[in-house]
């Protein structure tokens, strides 16, 4: 493939505009890191812009320090909101000078991380393919809409995702629960062993987790160590990241060019109606850069992308480019949380080991109830996974805890007798549904506000179903029946009241679907291969074009879709039909 | 996670709290570096002179030296809780964490002067452990001294959060982990053999009996 996009890209580029990018990709997380990867091997030409700085995790990460050499033993801030450690550069729940707004009612929030590799340096690798069930919702349960692929549509893409970053796991063959090309699972820690047998007890399926995290050394990156830092970025490379995996990789061809500080701001359309470019505002200068392109991946962010897309304003396309549907924006999701903690007293006192293990579960719980769904027994539609975590971790701020809930109090000898006892049986659960999209959550432009860079900001408007809230019961419920399994003590403040302790919008940072991809142009922005049906040489390849949001966390689906529609470009190319 | 896939490690592994996160000292002038490197650096944002000590009081009552480690003033706790005071004013954008803790050390003097006549820093051990052991235990508590428990609960949560976050607190727990491991072998044999022990015959601990695993 390399060949022929330099024989017919090449060529053609020698005539025009020695600038003229084959293409440009605007983001370099999961989905921007992917296109990257997959068209600089193919041989084009290709420039990234990410809005936030360098970043290297093997030279930048805080691997192995510990929280006393830190600014409050690491706590959570509101620059740092996940701990001092953790490698989101700059961002969080807010970016210094980058607002978005709420409609009144709505309580969205959006984690942005302005750094190349985005979220990808921190995220919890969880790595789960969607399965066929997942590509076809509305034929199932008559809710929310289908993809125009199937699940063996995109299954050799998976293949090829989990051989590149490296993703741990078994084969099981569970239903809707589609095994991968793994690398080996990591033993279970002591209470993932304990918890499974609890689980077998309530007939609750509990597996070996899927977690992009190298048990074996593969593409010249090594295995894990087993610190359980993920979150700080890997000082080894050893876990998926954008920029070691996907990034550094393609710039060694020399056809990828990286510019950082670059805000794209908007598609520049031709009279032809066809992207021309990307405008950016360069954050060093504050000045605005236009670079040009044959194609144009967009791969912000899903709500980052329908910004861009709605910022894009032409009298070609007065509404945002892409958007004859009206859809651009529409049908945001985000997963459904809910959390349980527990208290094990099986776990007391037991001798002093490294628990640490990789940066993430070992063991979690795959959605069980399908065929009950089917058979109209249960009250909400859509399924949910379980994570749970706990054992002897890394003393930071907050760590040592409940000393009032489970001794009733103390002070004195007795008490640190009793706290060294009770650590490492505190254990905590937490639920990760699938939403059904639905037409009250959406973004769109604020019409008042901008950001420094003098663009116009994302508005949200979001509202959970009783599908949504009846699962956060669900959970609740499994949560309290797993622990009473384990002959522990639940602690949880999920009431009715409050939705059953329902996260906010958002929360779950797993944000989808405001571009649907499909295959009607009336009823979807992108096509079946996430090409807008307006503008036939602008594509996405991050979670904007997702039609649902299974309970299987977006990454490896990103990955996955986006080196699909990296192939498709590159093949489009090929046969000179961009 | 979270993500992280979104959830927070921290929420994961909490054992049951019911106050915010605690933490410690600042680079500069941290609580390990206070022990280790800079001792006598700490600069106070907090405390004045009189609740300094009352204040190394009270964390040694609730974190004593004993057999395995040093007491919580060994572990720099008092410099820690100063300046997660002074952190949450700035991050929380109020001073209601401080207030409360001046204000039940305060009540700590005034009800040690009515029963002793002199501050609580200033009488023997056990007229200290008399005031104390009505607000230890907060479901013990006569309803006039709830409010009291209360404080004392959030008093003592910092102190044991400064405590084992610190390189004394940890090598107590003991936490033996954030190093590199060459080979991942999963759960020790011999702890696995202690919780099957623990499922066949029953187990009964601080937390509760379990019963035998059916």
């Amino acid at each position: 493939m390399r060949g022929g996009w330099a024989k017919i890209v090449g060529m053609a580029q020698a005539k025009a505009n020695s600038k003229t990018y084959d293409v440009i990709v605007v983001g370099s997380g999961a989905g921007g890191g992917v296109a990257a990867h997959v068209l600089s091997l193919a041989g084009a030409k290709v420039c990234m812009l990410e809005a936030g700085g360098w970043y290297d995790g093997t030279k930048q990460s805080d691997m192995f320090k510990w929280p006393y050499n830190a600014p409050h033993r690491a706590a959570e801030t509101k620059d740092k909101p996940f701990g001092y450690f953790d490698a989101t550069l700059l961002g969080g729940w807010q970016v210094p000078g980058e607002p978005y707004s709420n409609a009144s009612g709505t309580d969205w929030k959006w984690w942005r991380a302005r750094m190349l590799g985005g979220r990808t340096n921190h995220y919890g690798r969880i790595s789960l393919r969607m399965g066929p069930y997942d590509f076809k919702p509305y034929s199932r349960d008559g809710r929310g809409f289908d993809w125009p692929i199937t699940y063996e549509e995109l299954a050799p893409y998976y293949d090829k995702a989990e051989e590149l970053i490296g993703v741990f796991g078994t084969h099981e063959g569970l239903e809707n629960t589609p095994d991968g090309k793994f690398l080996p699972a990591p033993a279970p820690r002591g209470y993932e062993r304990l918890v499974k047998l609890a689980c077998d007890k309530i007939a609750v399926p509990c597996i070996p987790s899927r977690l992009a995290i190298l048990t074996r050394g593969i593409h010249g990156r090594p295995a894990c160590h087993y610190c359980a830092q993920c979150g700080r970025a890997c000082g080894i490379n050893a876990n998926f990241n954008s920029p070691g995996v996907h990034i550094f990789p393609a710039i060694k061809t020399g056809n990828l060019e990286v510019r950082t500080g670059a805000m794209a701001r908007e598609v520049v359309v031709g009279r032809d109606g066809l992207a021309r470019g990307v405008s950016y505002i360069d954050k060093k200068t504050r000045g605005e850069v236009t670079v040009n392109a044959k194609v144009v991946v967009l791969a912000a962010s899903c709500c980052e992308t329908a910004r861009i897309l709605l910022n894009s304003k032409s009298s070609q396309f007065p509404d945002g480019l892409a958007n004859s549907s009206g859809l651009v924006g529409k049908y945001l999701m985000d997963t459904v949380g809910s959390d349980v903690d527990g208290y094990l007293p099986i776990l007391e006192d037991l001798p002093p080991r490294n628990e640490d293990g990789v940066g993430g579960m070992h063991m979690y719980m795959p959605w069980w109830h399908y065929q009950d769904q089917k058979a109209g027994k249960m009250p909400f539609a859509r399924g949910y996974h379980i994570e749970f975590g706990g054992g002897r971790g890394l003393p930071d701020a907050g760590r040592v805890r409940g000393t009032g809930r489970i001794l009733g109090g103390g002070y004195g000898v007795e008490l640190k007798r009793n706290v060294r006892k009770m650590y490492g049986a505190g254990i905590g659960f937490s639920g990760r549904g699938e939403m059904i999209p639905n037409a009250d959550s959406y973004c769109d432009l604020d019409p008042g506000r901008v950001d420094q860079w003098g663009i116009p900001v994302l508005r949200f408007h979001f509202k959970w179903s009783q599908d949504e809230i009846l699962q956060a019961k669900h959970m609740q419920d499994t949560f309290k029946e797993i622990i009473t399994a384990a002959g522990g003590k639940y602690f949880t403040d999920a009431t009715a009241e409050n939705n059953w302790g329902i996260s906010r919008g958002g929360e779950i940072i797993h944000e989808v679907g405001a571009a649907r991809m499909g295959a009607d142009p009336n009823t979807s922005v992108f096509n079946p291969y996430c090409q807008a049906w307006d503008c036939k040489n602008l594509f996405v390849t991050d979670a904007a074009p997702f039609v649902s949001n299974a309970d299987k966390n977006p990454t490896l689906t990103i990955t996955a879709l986006g080196w699909r529609t990296s192939e498709y470009i590159a093949e489009q190319v090929k046969k000179r039909n961009l | 996670m979270t993500e992280k896939s979104g959830v927070s490690r921290r929420e994961l592994f909490q054992i049951a709290g019911s106050v915010p996160a605690l933490a410690a000292a600042t680079a500069g002038a941290g609580v390990a570096q206070t022990h280790d490197t800079h001792a006598g650096a700490y600069q106070r944002k907090v405390f004045d002179e009189h609740d300094w000590h009352t204040v190394h009081v009270l964390c040694d009552l609730i974190v004593p030296a004993d057999e395995r480690s040093g007491s919580a003033t060994a572990a720099g706790v008092p410099e820690f809780i100063d300046d997660w005071l002074d952190f949450r004013k700035q991050e929380d954008g109020h001073d209601d964490l401080t207030a409360q803790m001046l204000g039940g050390l305060a009540w700590l003097d005034r009800e040690s002067s009515r029963l002793f006549g002199k501050a609580f820093g200033g009488v023997p051990v056990d007229q200290q452990k008399q005031i104390l052991d009505r607000i230890a235990w907060p479901e013990r508590a006569a309803p006039e001294d709830r409010r009291w428990a209360e404080f004392f609960s959030q008093f003592r949560d910092l102190t044991l959060n400064g405590f084992y976050s610190s390189k004394v607190g940890i090598a107590d727990l003991p936490y033996l982990g954030n190093t590199a491991v060459e080979q991942w072998k999963g759960c020790d044999p011999a702890v696995w053999a202690k919780i099957e022990e623990r499922m066949k015959n029953g187990y009964k601990g601080l937390g509760g009996e379990v019963k035998r695993w059916g």
